[in-house]
């Protein structure tokens, strides 16, 4: 599989914080990378290093191939990026945003207006082509921001945190857009600490903590490191404390925990659980609401891995 | 590319309302105000003469050269001032009084003025005497000639005579010695110089928005496969586009709408604030690349910097005279200086040798803020973003 970008050994200091520790990645071509973190676990740094924005303390960056240098303008006009702030001119309408920064890559004028049309098309803005930044809500911009970033088709896209604060709908949106990036070929590095949007996105993860990469694979992969293998929630209103012992002893079961009306139960393995439960509930007579199973998530890898959570 | 971005960023200038004011706005509402404050002054055929005074003790009287400049200002029916001679006790007490602006006395070889409180009439006197002080320096030169001609004669009293009788020899570029008075002109040369260097400003927000350190549209144009210098000249283009022609308008506005006399040359004023706006342009370019803080505390230090230049340069009246007897160098190492002092020859001398130094002086001023700017600007990595 051909490699985008190639970083290794990457080391990036603030003084004696060390943002980035000898930090070292690949981007496949055509993928969606999901680089996953806490916020000051290193993956804005990262990119920033990459992009050569910012002077490194150690390690080596190639981007498709060739050394990236801040005049790699060859691989400049390839590469996207969705900074994590909105960077737009209050001066200019939807339109004159995504053109100027278009221009930036794509000369001919005929091309542009091509390729800014289907940037608005692609982050759904078609009905606020005149509008100015300040009469966005915040959805709204966070999607001229993205479209301002891959209107000239890159191949290789940055996005970072692009849909902190924005409502559902525009969530949605942006996600459906990614999607379609990289159904069209574009290759991928997401970042963000939102657990849900690597999960539906992402090809691999690659989870970050101060800096270091603490685990990577696909989701599954991932997940499989994690000890335990699903929780059933029961709610169920009145437990005396002998029923409750006796959960502990069900197969599989390593935790039990109940609290306010509500059982947790944690399997550390093994098939329909849930089914199992439902079973032993019927034969003891334990009267219960809902129930519903989940599979471990990224944050109980992350929570495993490190002993906080990801949002901490 | 060029283009592109030069026609997006004058287009982003002009619709930013915080540039469009301090460009436009700014200077445009000082010349209103500017042309209140001195209606008085500016309609010459009203112009009351202004009740001053004189301490005529012997200080004074030595002072030849000062002494028949000033009467030469309190005579005839074009006069300036109706001048009282007295004591200095009694000069006090007129101005205690308020029968008169201001007095003008000699202390240690030197012409002062004291004041109860600044004012448009009082700052004609700070200026007149400032102006004269300044003629007599030149005067003291041609003195030291007659006497080294005269082989070492010492009748100085008699020398001066002689000399103050030469005065409209010895500085024979003066256009015309109506002028010499015009303070109107010397207010608002020094708003057209402030709005010159309102440049700083446009520069600097220009130059913000390429450094990714600074600002993340600078990030944007720092990842674009453009080159940072195509994408800084052209921004800084359209800048000094937007600067020029505000500047331009302003000098029409004054000229041909509040009617103000800016002298003859028209054309030379004009070139004068191009390259005034060069070296604005430049400041604002050198200020932008060193202050590693956001858009609102630059402008806030770069205006401070401009205000106070102004005032050093007599934006405010009398206090060009103290600045430029207690730190004559500012005037001449300040852009505000420089512009103003352009404008000035220009007006007074036909010569333009000191309106050339003065333009030598600002290109030097804006090829050295230049020069450091792109010394900042090589580098392409920042520590922290």
């Amino acid at each position: 599989m051909k490699n985008v970008i190639e970083v290794k050994h990457l080391t990036k200091s603030y003084k004696a914080h060390k943002a980035v520790d000898d930090l070292s990645l690949e981007v496949h071509e055509g993928e969606i990378l999901g680089l996953l973190g806490p916020n000051g676990s290193g993956k804005t740094t990262t990119m920033n290093c990459i992009l050569s924005l910012l002077k490194f303390d150690n390690g080596k960056i190639t981007v498709f191939g060739k050394e990236m240098t801040p005049s790699s303008y060859d691989a400049k006009a390839k590469i996207g990026v969705v900074f994590q702030e909105v960077a737009v001119f209050d001066e200019l309408t939807v339109y004159g945003n995504i053109d100027y920064f278009c221009g930036l890559y794509i000369e001919d004028k005929e091309t542009r207006a091509q390729y800014v049309a289907d940037a608005i098309k692609l982050v759904g803005l078609e009905d606020c082509t005149k509008q100015y930044p300040k009469q966005l809500s915040g959805g709204l911009l966070r999607r001229l921001n993205i479209a301002c970033g891959i209107a000239h088709k890159p191949k290789l896209i940055f996005l970072d945190e692009p849909t902190v604060a924005v409502d559902p709908q525009s969530r949605n949106n942006i996600l459906d857009g990614i999607k379609k990036l990289r159904d069209d070929g574009a290759t991928i590095v997401y970042t963000t600490h939102y657990m849900e949007e690597v999960e539906i996105l992402c090809d691999r993860v690659i989870i970050l903590d101060r800096g270091k990469i603490i685990a990577s694979g696909t989701n599954d992969e991932l997940k499989a490191l994690a000890k335990i293998e699903e929780k059933v929630t029961v709610e169920i209103p009145e437990l005396s404390p002998k029923q409750l012992s006796g959960f502990e002893k069900i197969k599989n079961v390593s935790e039990v925990e109940y609290d306010n009306g509500v059982l947790k139960v944690v399997y550390r393995r093994g098939k329909n659980n849930l089914g199992d439960m439902i079973e032993y509930l019927k034969e003891n007579r334990i009267n219960y609401d809902k129930i519903f199973a989940e599979r471990p998530t990224l944050n109980d890898v992350f929570l495993e891995l490190t002993g906080k959570e990801l949002r901490d | 590319m060029f283009w592109h971005n030069y026609k997006y960023a004058f287009r982003t200038l002009i619709k930013s309302k915080e540039m469009v004011f301090w460009t436009l706005a700014f200077p445009f509402i000082l010349a209103l105000l500017f042309y209140m404050a001195f209606a008085r002054l500016h309609d010459y055929d009203t112009f009351e003469p202004l009740n001053v005074a004189v301490v005529n003790d012997e200080s004074y009287r030595k002072d030849v050269a000062f002494s028949e400049a000033f009467k030469s200002l309190s005579e005839g029916d074009e006069r300036v001032f109706n001048t009282q001679y007295v004591e200095k006790e009694k000069a006090e007490e007129l101005l205690e009084s308020g029968n008169i602006e201001g007095y003008v006395f000699v202390e240690e070889n030197e012409a002062k003025v004291k004041i109860k409180e600044n004012g448009t009439m009082t700052t004609v006197l700070v200026l007149a005497v400032e102006q004269i002080s300044q003629s007599v320096d030149a005067v003291n030169d041609i003195a030291m000639d007659e006497i080294q001609r005269a082989n070492g004669a010492v009748d100085i009293p008699a020398i001066y005579a002689r000399v103050a009788a030469k005065i409209s020899e010895a500085q024979p570029n003066i256009k015309d010695d109506s002028r010499v008075m015009n303070i109107v002109a010397v207010e608002f040369y020094t708003l057209i110089a402030m709005a010159i260097m309102q440049g700083a400003m446009v520069s600097s927000e220009m130059m913000n928005r390429c450094l990714p350190n600074i600002s993340n549209r600078g990030k944007r144009v720092a990842i674009a496969p453009t080159r940072k210098s195509i994408v800084v000249l052209s921004s800084l283009l359209a800048g000094y586009t937007m600067l020029f022609a505000a500047v331009i308008l302003l000098i029409l506005f004054i000229r041909f709408v509040l009617g103000i006399e800016l002298g003859d040359n028209l054309g030379l004023i004009m070139l004068h604030s191009a390259i005034g706006s060069l070296a604005a342009t430049a400041m604002g370019m050198w200020l932008s690349v060193i202050l590693k803080t956001n858009d609102a505390a630059k402008n806030v230090i770069i205006l401070t910097i401009t205000m106070v230049g102004c005032m050093f340069a007599g934006m405010f009246g009398g206090q060009k005279v103290f600045f430029d007897e207690m730190l004559p160098i500012v005037n001449k190492i300040s852009p505000v200086g420089m512009i103003t002092d352009g404008f000035y020859s220009l007006y007074y001398y036909d010569d333009l040798s000191r309106f050339t130094v003065n333009i030598v002086s600002l290109l030097v001023v804006a090829g050295i803020f230049f020069a450091l700017s792109i010394r900042g600007l090589r580098r392409q990595r920042y520590d922290s973003i």
